[in-house]
């Protein structure tokens, strides 16, 4: 590739279609269903919690050359809550970056696709991050290295409420605010849910934006299944001179109505019970085709 | 008022206690690693909170833009630099032998042995060389290092090798940790410029009665003991391992029909260098009186180093009493 041919390489296409991302984001859901059935539990809740994040950032934010993982001025994403593969596997499948048919051997013995995402699944994992509260550290060292080499690339950090009682994510979240970090967006998954239920019963992390924007960040909460308010907030955050974190609201199984709000970090998924959510979300995008196709 | 008198001349800036001597003392360390950075440009520089202790002011100094001060937070410093190295740097990052190893275990596991990442961990302090206390001795930092998958654990003795192994990691491309005694002015003359090589180990001098294998500050303790025990009769092999993973393994031939071995380390007798030797003494199939110098499975205290090394036993005396001891035990057992 030529000098001329590097510097003016684009991303691929991306979209700001917000109900095209609706509907990205309802695939996503069933995908999640299907990923985890075979193994009979798995990480659900937050999955189908978490898909309209990942249908945004995948399909409209993040700057990717899904032929080229290595691309060096990509965006940086790093799910610091690594557990939640399901959702993160299914979205790399559906953007042509991973080989669906090699997500489908999801948590199956020797399959690089673990129930932790680690890189040994490829150069698309940015980093091993399922010891919580390091994901955040690892970004910002992505977003020194851009600023010195005058990159565009950017850094978004994805990760869970109840992460945020782990003490290295403040250290990070000090150093980040203090440097004026502006190419790194955090967003928190604020589902509300940890190991052991509701956060506020085990050790209460809220306002999670007022602790933010005192260490130096801007911080703004959204409805995590907005699509639209999400896109605006990711637009405003590229262009402000400080990090900025992002919590987005989500409710935990969202989309199948037998399963939100059920605070299940580790959920069980018989076949009857994923039967059920695939019917769920199959009816729901029936009836949203239904009311695009009338509108 | 009085205005109040001007004490800025009482600052101590570089707190690491050093001898007498150190105010003139040359910072080997900091100027091979800014000599390394000028020829590489990937090479980035993290402290927290301890430049000076460091030797990193140099690099501050001089490549302001490549220096990160991250403060007292060395986990957030290790994923820092496991985030840069995934972006083509080389981070050199620096603190205290013990906060730089023990303090961040998990995030250098994960971040930086795990994904093979090109992290350079130095850390200065080893062992029982500080009056700062059981906080600030890194007794166990080789034996952590050790057991990581990936990792390349060295200990420079003379401030010599220091400069060479500099280079030398800078070209090795995964892993390492430095583990640095600063150079305190009381060194040994230089010694010409000797070739560093990862995983090789440097034979001192040669002998029929035995062999010490010391790294470190125990290097010197050990020529010195093996001087005494010359002048008793024995004659010792010494053997300096600055490289304690991977470990040389023409150690175990060398060794080999040898009577007496002894290793050396400012560090725990568990883990680090004695552990190591014997590891590989043993699957080699060679035998011999085996001994373990070094901080006998305990915590210290803060004191001077001298003191310390006389107390907990890694002076030149515990050497000499280890290997007469090992000695007079082959011979009692070589009579049966």
């Amino acid at each position: 590739m030529s000098e001329k041919e590097v510097a003016e390489r684009q991303p691929a296409p991306r979209t700001t279609d917000a109900v095209e991302l609706a509907r990205i984001a309802r695939r996503l859901r069933q995908d999640v269903i299907r990923l985890v059935a075979p193994t009979g539990q798995g990480y659900v809740q937050q999955g189908l919690g978490a898909a309209d994040l990942f249908a945004v950032l995948y399909f409209a934010e993040l700057r990717l050359d899904p032929a080229d993982p290595e691309w060096m001025d990509r965006d940086r994403f790093l799910l610091s809550t690594a557990h939640n593969t399901a959702i993160f596997y299914a979205t790399l499948a559906a953007r042509g970056i991973a080989d669906p048919a090699a997500v489908e051997d999801y948590c199956k013995d020797g399959s690089p696709f673990e129930v932790n995402a680690s890189e040994r699944a490829g150069r698309m994992i940015e980093a091993t991050l399922g010891s919580l509260g390091q994901g955040l550290s690892v970004g910002i060292g992505m977003a020194l290295a851009a600023r010195r080499r005058h990159s565009p690339s950017r850094v978004y950090v994805l990760l869970g409420d109840g992460e945020l009682q782990e003490g290295q994510l403040w250290e990070a979240a000090l150093f980040a605010g203090s440097s004026h970090l502006s190419n790194l967006c955090l967003i928190v998954d604020d589902n509300e849910m940890q190991v052991e239920g509701h956060i506020d019963k085990v050790v209460k992390v809220a306002p999670i934006d007022e602790k933010f924007t005192a260490f130096g960040w801007v911080a703004e909460r959204v409805d995590g299944h907005d699509v639209p308010a999400l896109l605006a907030c990711l637009e405003r955050a590229r262009g402000r001179d400080r990090p900025t974190c992002i919590v987005a609201q989500t409710l935990a199984g969202k989309g199948v109505p037998s399963l939100e709000g059920l605070l299940a970090h580790n959920l069980k998924l018989p076949p009857d019970i994923a039967q059920e959510a695939l019917q769920a979300l199959a009816a729901s995008e029936r009836m949203e085709g239904a009311n695009a196709a009338e509108a | 008022m009085q205005p109040k008198p001007d004490r800025s001349s009482l600052e101590v800036h570089d707190f690491n206690a050093r001898s007498k001597t150190a105010a003139g003392a040359v910072k080997h360390y900091g100027e091979a690693l800014l000599e390394a950075a000028r020829r590489d440009p990937r090479i980035v520089c993290l402290t927290a909170d301890l430049t000076l202790p460091t030797e990193t002011d140099l690099f501050r100094d001089a490549l302001p833009d490549r220096f990160h001060q991250v403060g007292i937070a060395e986990a957030n410093m290790i994923g820092i630099a496991g985030g840069l190295a995934r972006s083509g740097e080389i981070p050199f990052v620096h603190s205290f032998c013990v906060f730089a190893t023990r303090r961040c275990y998990d995030q250098i596991a994960m971040q930086v042995a795990y994904p093979r990442a090109n992290v350079k961990i130095v850390g200065v302090i080893p062992g029982l060389t500080t009056m700062l206390g059981v906080s600030h001795q890194a007794i166990d930092d080789i034996a952590l290092m050790r057991a990581l998958p990936n990792m390349t654990v060295i200990e420079p003795s003379t401030p010599e090798q220091v400069r060479a192994a500099v280079v030398a990691i800078a070209a090795h491309e995964g892993p390492v940790y430095l583990r640095l005694k600063r150079a305190d002015g009381a060194e040994a003359p230089a010694e010409p410029a000797s070739a560093f090589q990862i995983g090789r180990m440097r034979v001192l001098q040669q002998g029929r009665d035995g062999l010490i294998v010391a790294c470190g500050m125990m290097v010197d303790i050990a020529l010195r003991a093996a001087s005494a025990l010359g002048r008793e009769g024995l004659s010792l092999t010494i053997v300096d391992m600055p490289t304690i993973k991977p470990l040389d393994p023409d150690l175990a031939e060398l060794a080999r029909g040898l009577p007496v071995i002894v290793t050396a380390e400012n560090h725990s007798i568990i883990g680090g260098l004695g552990s190591a030797v014997a590891e590989l003494l043993m699957e080699r199939g060679v035998r011999a009186e085996f001994r373990r110098v070094g901080v006998r499975d305990t915590f210290a205290e803060g004191g001077s180093t001298p003191y310390l090394f006389q107390k907990y036993g890694l002076s030149e005396q515990s050497l000499i009493d280890a290997v007469k001891d090992a000695h007079a035990r082959h011979t009692v057992e070589g009579r049966k």
